[in-house]
């Protein structure tokens, strides 16, 4: 009896000497957490409201209330980095979702080499980001890459300037970048496949639905509550692309491959200017957490209707 | 009758999955195949516009330049850093984590659900936004071109996470070995010593491999917080060097940098797939 009431303080009630031992043991992750994330994102708050001196050592120079906002919000390069981001989010996602469901729909049949494909599919994952780029700048070369190659091989032109030309720059980037989620998709949503009932698949088809109408009215609906998580990570990573886009173009041509977040890079360690940089990045913040609240919102929906 | 009549239609969609299949191989293997071959032909050959799909021979000068002291780039060198770094990361990571992880999700910890949401709102925002004063902090502190300086970073970067998926393999313990162990008259210390870490065993190996890759892969960190040749990274050693001028080499340099981390995703596939699966059961 006493065995267990000493099991209680220890392992569950808030006893002050169990609440101790659990700070003591939180107590390093979370000092390190505040010390590298909240510490800076307070002050980053700070650079954003001030005008900053880079050299020819770190200074502020002095409160500007909120210039740097107003400065951006009044810019067109922030405007166009904004779209940009906007445009190369939403089709990272469309893209990544609707390749990613084909493949999984096509590794939930039954087939010779599954596996084979199943470890193909996931190996862009395990390429570094930066790895990844040097080997898109491989397949974009414009004389002797391998993109141009195959189509030179097929009787075209194969002359495309990938990673050169204002409007397929970021396409490029984009196809790069699809490339590499690709295998989370296909897992994630594979895993979501396999818990969609058998059952209720074969009653559809004993009801006499196809399988293009048992995909459609089935098995989609039933998806929604995974696809929309996949569509929120994506969505995240994509407001975070960094190292594809600094290995592929830079930003460039001029400015066509600029997203929000690498303009704070350029603003922050190119100009040197860290109050621009940090009103940008809390931007971009903003933009972030309100999409994803509107795709939450969207996800309560998809569940309650699947539910129901 | 039926049998009979589904036959045709089955065959063909047979055929079907099969070409699917064969089309994702190809695309989804097909970079990774340019670069390795691109990696063992010579470099008047990759500069050719007359690209060959299929190799007639393979050359490895390309990895042995790479090696060698007179190559611009100094792979074997950031290969030793980047190995130290994300060992240490790894290590540093993983010994901050299980406790907070067990505490987290086994005891009453003040401001449990604030730390976890804090947690998993970090990753949300754009990294750069907290890189800007841990660079000026870094810099005044005399970290920068520093081990210290990167594996900080890292491990801060890799924390939340880690904390996360060890949470998992915590959960995965019955609470009712604990319970006994605690009966039998073990204190605090003990049942974690005696009992959660050795159950932990697979879920810390995961976690160091985990913390290793990450830091193998960084690359915003070091491009900003190191400058000195002699700490570069291997990322970094793909974008600063000669690189432009060898293309043979870089990509030699580029399948040496994804190798280890191709090598732990194929071995752990499974598991890797068996994490995301219970992220979606959940």
């Amino acid at each position: 009896m006493t065995g267990e009431v000493r099991a209680e303080e220890t392992i569950r009630t808030g006893s002050r000497r169990g609440r101790r031992a659990a700070i003591a043991l939180v107590a390093p992750a979370v000092l390190i957490v505040a010390g590298v994330y909240a510490y800076p994102a307070i002050t980053t708050v700070a650079y954003s409201l001030s005008a900053i001196d880079l050299s020819p050592r770190f200074r502020i120079v002095r409160f500007v209330g909120l210039d740097n906002f107003i400065n951006q919000l009044g810019s067109g390069a922030f405007w166009e980095a904004t779209w940009t981001t906007l445009y190369f989010g939403l089709m990272l996602c469309l893209v990544t979702v609707v390749l990613s469901f084909a493949i999984a729909l096509l590794l939930n049949k039954t087939f010779l080499g599954r596996g084979l494909v199943r470890v193909t599919v996931l190996l862009p994952w395990a390429v570094p980001p930066v790895a990844s780029g040097v080997l898109w700048v491989q397949m974009f070369h414009a004389e002797f890459g391998f993109l141009n190659g195959l189509i030179r091989a097929f009787g075209g032109e194969g002359d495309i300037i990938w990673l050169g030309g204002q409007g397929i720059a970021l396409h490029s980037v984009l196809i790069a970048e699809v490339w590499r989620w690709i295998p989370f998709a296909t897992i994630f949503l594979l895993a979501g496949l396999q818990i969609v009932p058998r059952t209720v698949k074969e009653a559809a088809a004993i009801d006499g639905a196809g399988s293009w109408r048992t995909l459609r009215h089935i098995t989609l609906p039933l998806m929604l509550p995974v696809v929309i998580p996949v569509v929120i990570f994506l969505f995240v990573w994509a407001m975070k692309v960094f190292d594809t886009i600094f290995v592929l173009t830079r930003g460039g041509p001029s400015r066509a491959t600029t997203t929000l977040n690498f303009l704070v890079y350029r603003q922050g360690f190119e100009q040197f200017d860290f109050g621009s940089a940090a009103a940008t990045a809390y931007l971009l913040s903003a933009l972030t957490v309100l999409a994803i609240a509107g795709l939450g919102w969207m996800l309560a929906r998809a569940r309650r209707l699947a539910g129901a | 009758m039926t049998g009979m009549a589904a036959s045709p239609g089955r065959l063909i969609r047979r055929v079907a999955v099969y070409v699917g299949a064969a089309v994702v191989m190809v695309v989804m293997a097909f970079p990774l195949y340019g670069i390795i071959l691109t990696s063992t032909q010579t470099e008047r050959d990759i500069r050719s516009t007359d690209v060959a799909f299929v190799p007639t021979y393979i050359t490895t000068e390309h990895y042995s330049q790479i090696f060698s002291n007179t190559s611009g780039v100094p792979v074997a060198e950031s290969m030793v850093n980047s190995l130290a770094v994300a060992v240490t990361t790894a290590v540093v990571t993983v010994a901050i984590a299980v406790p907070a992880a067990y505490a987290l999700n086994r005891m009453r910890v003040p401001g449990r659900r604030l730390i976890l949401g804090g947690f998993a709102a970090i990753y949300v925002l754009p990294t750069l936004l907290f890189v800007m004063p841990l660079f000026i902090t870094v810099v005044q502190l005399g970290l920068y071109d520093t081990y210290i300086g990167l594996v900080l970073p890292y491990v801060a970067f890799t924390l939340p996470f880690m904390v996360w998926i060890m949470g998992s393999f915590v959960r995965a313990i019955p609470v009712s070995v604990e319970e006994m162990a605690v009966i039998d008259g073990a204190g605090l210390a003990q049942l974690i010593l005696r009992i959660v870490l050795p159950l932990l065993r697979p879920g810390i190996f995961a976690g160091l491999l985990l913390g290793f890759v990450l830091a193998w892969i960084e690359f915003l960190t070091p491009l900003l917080f190191t400058s000195n040749l002699s700490m570069m990274t291997v990322t970094l050693g793909l974008f600063r060097s000669t690189m432009d001028i060898e293309i043979g080499q870089l990509a030699a340099a580029t399948v040496m940098t994804a190798l280890p981390v191709i090598l732990i995703t194929a071995f752990f596939q499974r598991n890797i797939t068996e994490v995301i699966t219970a992220g979606v059961e959940r």
